[in-house]
């Protein structure tokens, strides 16, 4: 397992918008959006030790539950991403997180991603609680991203503002 | 400025949900879980709103006439249950809400033989002008058309799963 990064919110996840990615309405698709987005979760889980070896060890697997995405401005093909990670909250099998991307040059706010994440043993293809090692870097890191103010991003519900 | 478009609108379907979409889980869309990766659900449900939009005469030949687009402002969504490659899917679409340039709607996706919810999808779509790239009114004929929508899906409950914030219940 690679050493778990201290410094919170977890800013290691770099990508770029690949020419797939975009639509007919010449930017990044929603759906690619969470794509990317996707591979920041992916980042993260390596880093709790429940990464892409933890599914193919046949240990466990990870499922979202539940995803939020705010679109706050267009990225474009070939535009390098910058995705922060920051944890929200957790329980005995849940990891509750949201992923703010940036562009990493022009530094503009792209999109937000909060989700609700379970963990899922690979036998039963059920939740369970977290494996010992993962717990163990969560109670280590989470405690360091709670020191954060927390997104105004975070817990929003759809809708739209009624003007009286 | 209100605009009207120059092409043939499609019938108007008034049937409250909007029941017509539907689409099967592509192999490519499958991940390492051996089901439908997240993203894709979302892709599938853009899909839906893109079948709402042509309901509402803002299909390809909105964006093609260089007229107007429609973005995604916000989504959220509910992973109910997994589907794995090749699953048919049905769509249910309720239009929660509108104002002058948005609509919210919420989808639900079913499987289609199996008939089980797969998942939900609540979404904020507004209405941009193609050349400002800004939000802008509806046109002229999307806008009625969309009153005649409201009128039949406004009688419908309102679904328990629309209206989430999403968090850790405390036992």
């Amino acid at each position: 397992m690679i050493e778990p990064e201290l410094s919170a919110p977890l800013d290691i996840h770099r990508a770029h918008v690949l020419p797939e990615w975009i639509d007919w309405n010449g930017h990044m698709n929603v759906g690619f959006y969470v794509v990317a987005f996707d591979k920041a979760t992916d980042t993260l889980c390596q880093q709790l030790g429940i990464g892409w070896e933890y599914t193919r060890d046949k240990i466990g697997m990870t499922f979202v539950l539940e995803a939020h995405v705010t679109y706050d401005r267009e990225v474009k093909e070939g535009d390098p991403l910058r995705i922060a990670t920051q944890i929200l909250d957790h329980d005995a099998k849940r990891l509750h997180f949201i992923h703010m991307m940036y562009h990493r040059t022009e530094g503009f706010l792209a999109a937000t991603n909060e989700l609700m994440l379970m963990n899922i043993d690979f036998e039963t293809r059920r939740s369970a609680p977290w494996p010992d090692w993962a717990k163990a870097r969560i109670d280590k890191i989470a405690p360091l991203h709670a020191r954060l103010p927390r997104p105004r991003q975070a817990g929003r519900l759809i809708g739209i503002k009624k003007k009286s | 400025m209100l605009i009207t478009l120059p092409y043939d609108m499609p019938d108007l379907v008034t049937r409250a949900p909007l029941d017509i979409h539907r689409s099967t889980v592509l192999p490519e869309w499958v991940d390492w879980n051996g089901h439908m990766n997240v993203a894709f659900y979302v892709t599938a449900f853009d899909q839906a709103s893109g079948t709402f939009m042509r309901n509402m005469g803002l299909g390809r030949n909105y964006v093609d006439n260089k007229l107007g687009m429609t973005f995604v402002l916000e989504t959220h969504v509910t992973y109910d249950r997994e589907m794995r490659g090749g699953a048919p899917m049905r769509f249910a679409t309720q239009l929660l809400e509108r104002d002058a340039k948005r609509v919210h709607l919420f989808h639900e996706m079913y499987h289609e033989e199996q008939g089980y919810l797969a998942a939900t999808n609540e979404v904020i779509v507004i209405n941009i002008d193609y050349a400002s790239r800004r939000s802008a009114p509806w046109p002229i004929q999307a806008a009625e058309r969309l009153e005649a929508v409201w009128a039949e899906h406004k009688r419908l409950p309102r679904p328990a799963k629309a209206g989430r914030v999403m968090g850790l219940a405390k036992k």
